[in-house]
């Protein structure tokens, strides 16, 4: 417990660890329950932690990681402004014609499209440009939506698990645990890349008497021309230029002793500066405006006031009685303890969102080093603690943004995804992939 | 002034039983852009567009806002959009009626506020009895036009 960071005057003459847990489980029910904005319900929990008497404001801040926040935003901004050349409409469209427009090849380059563009961009950004291609090419094709949005989803989420970028789980537990970009890929990547055929199978088999098209549909689909797709090829060249450089800062940052959130932000300026350059003062002003406009708002302030929440527990010594707790519940044996964070954060991370719970899991796993031998020993507690957040979002179409976002643009083309439909075919497949993450933690290292 | 002394009570309108392609046909005859659509009683139902044509021939990720901005990737020939409009032809037209289309305004919305309407949808107002939506007329910008030149 770290009593000095409270503010000391508690309200009521309830401890600090009550008006802590109190908050923090109102926060919790109410984003359940999703009746409110979450941006607004954290913003609020935030603030009564601190006029609570839980955290001086000086403690909140101290609470707040802006190495997430920094590395989200600069990801935000390269990406939007990289949407806007084409480059993502290019690669659908030219993935398809690889494979001659066959309807099940179509279908599997896509998605791993999907996978492979999810590992380095944010999932949300991802389907929004990979999907409208998709329903364009399904039209031409004359087949159902369905499968290819639902393997596009699925994709998303098993491909954002691959990297510390991926998803917003990862960059919180590389942030705070101090793993680099290269400690995700020598970790993680592997257990995607069993993952990966192991969802597909099922998909080809499930699927596959959906996937029947005409030759000359294929034809149709035959004569997009790709190169078309890219808009602004000046844009084109200097977007490749800085995710080549961005990514290769995230390998080097640790030798460089750079931090993730340097990379994300210096990138976003520099492709700022060259999208900028040229054009009149009232131009760039649009620009950078447009630009802005385009990151996510409501997530960073999620973020925001979340961090307080959890630091407020952190502080309060609500993080040390859960720990204990859950290293009773498992007898305190380590390789119980990762599976159970595996399996209790797919299932948990189903039905709620996995950004508050990994929050929370992140300084309760924390506090267990001392029991395990020391912070390398929690190493795999950190992987299965990813793969469960990142995976168990596929679980239920309100399992993770990017499902929400598919579903939208899914219904307003038409083709709506049901709740009931979906949990009946990907919640079994979300269950598999955990059990393939199973068996790699169990073999590499239990 | 309001919509009451600006509003052409005479346009031509269509009856829910009207196909899409008969709507067509009266659109191109007339050079218009619009038609109402009434049912037996006289009361609006909604307002079939050129835009829904538009719609028709355009693939359904184009129509999604802000989803495909730019579709030079995309070959197509007059062939394959008129089949599109063959097939879509003995489908009603109360089909292809929107919540997005311009609403209705009434004998009493003033002219600034109608002005205001027309910046925005650009289309064609239909104006309807506040609580009944009996059919009254349309606004066009033409009529607002001629409206300032007698004036001038």
């Amino acid at each position: 417990m770290h009593a000095e960071t409270t503010a000391g005057h508690v309200i009521l003459g309830w401890s600090a660890a009550w008006v802590a847990t109190v908050i923090f489980v109102a926060v919790y029910v109410m984003v359940v329950l999703e009746k409110l904005n979450r941006a607004i319900l954290a913003l609020l929990g935030a603030g009564l932690m601190i006029l609570g008497g839980v955290l001086t404001q000086e403690a909140a801040v101290r609470g707040i990681d802006f190495n997430t926040i920094g590395l989200l935003l600069g990801m935000m901004v390269i990406v939007g402004i990289t949407g806007k050349c084409g480059v993502f409409q290019f690669l659908a469209i030219w993935s398809a014609k690889k494979v001659r427009a066959r309807p099940m090849g179509v279908l599997f380059m896509l998605s791993i499209v999907t996978g492979v563009l999810s590992a380095f961009l944010d999932n949300v950004t991802t389907v929004l440009l990979i999907v409208p291609v998709t329903l364009l090419i399904t039209e031409e094709l004359k087949v159902k939506p369905y499968p290819y949005l639902i393997s596009e989803v699925l994709f998303s989420n098993i491909g954002g698990t691959a990297t510390l970028i991926g998803d917003p789980p990862n960059i919180m537990i590389g942030s705070s645990v101090g793993l680099t970009f290269n400690d995700f890929v020598l970790h993680l990547t592997p257990a995607i890349l069993l993952v990966m055929p192991a969802t597909l199978i099922p998909i080809f088999l499930i699927w596959r008497k959906d996937l029947v098209t005409t030759e000359a549909a294929m034809e149709k689909v035959m004569r997009f021309n790709d190169r078309e797709a890219i808009t602004d090829l000046r844009l084109l060249k200097q977007s490749m230029f800085v995710l080549a450089c961005v990514i290769s800062g995230f390998i080097l940052a640790h030798a460089l002793h750079v931090e993730p959130a340097t990379v994300a932000m210096f990138g976003a300026a520099v492709l700022l500066l060259l999208d900028n350059l040229g054009r009149s003062a009232d131009e760039q002003s649009k620009n950078v405006h447009h630009a802005f406009a385009e990151v996510e708002w409501v997530t960073l302030i999620f973020f925001l006031g979340l961090f307080i929440l959890v630091h407020g527990l952190e502080v309060s010594g609500v993080i040390a009685k859960m720990a204990q707790a859950l290293l009773a519940a498992t007898g305190g044996d380590r390789n119980v303890t990762v599976i159970a964070i595996l399996w209790g954060s797919a299932i948990l991370s189903a039905f709620i969102d996995n950004i508050p719970f990994v929050a929370t899991m992140i300084p309760l796993i924390k506090s267990m080093a001392s029991t395990f031998g020391g912070s390398h020993a929690l190493l795999p507690l950190w992987w299965a603690l990813s793969l469960g957040a990142c995976l168990g979002g596929n679980g239920t179409l309100i399992g993770a943004s990017a499902n929400l976002v598919v579903a939208g643009m899914a219904e307003r083309a038409g083709q709506p995804i049901r709740f009931m439909a979906y949990l009946k075919s990907c919640f079994l497949l979300m269950v598999l992939s955990v059990a393939v993450c199973h068996l790699y933690l169990w073999l590499r290292y239990l | 002034m309001t919509a009451k002394d600006l509003l052409n009570p005479h346009p031509v309108t269509i009856t829910m039983e009207e196909t899409f392609g008969g709507a067509l046909e009266i659109l191109l005859e007339r050079h218009i852009r619009a038609l109402p659509v009434l049912d037996s009683a006289g009361i609006y139902r909604g307002m079939f567009y050129l835009y829904d044509l538009w719609e028709l021939l355009l693939p359904k990720a184009a129509t999604i806002e802000g989803a495909i901005t730019d579709l030079s990737f995309m070959p197509g020939s007059v062939e394959e959009l008129r089949e599109k409009v063959l097939e879509a032809g003995p489908r009603p037209v109360t089909q292809f009626l929107k919540d997005k289309e311009a609403p209705a305004i009434h004998p009493e919305t003033s002219i600034k506020e109608a002005i205001l309407m027309l910046y925005h949808h650009d289309g064609v107002l239909p104006v309807v009895e506040k609580k009944t939506r009996r059919f009254l007329g349309i606004l066009t910008p033409w009529e607002i036009l001629n409206r300032l030149r007698d004036k001038g």
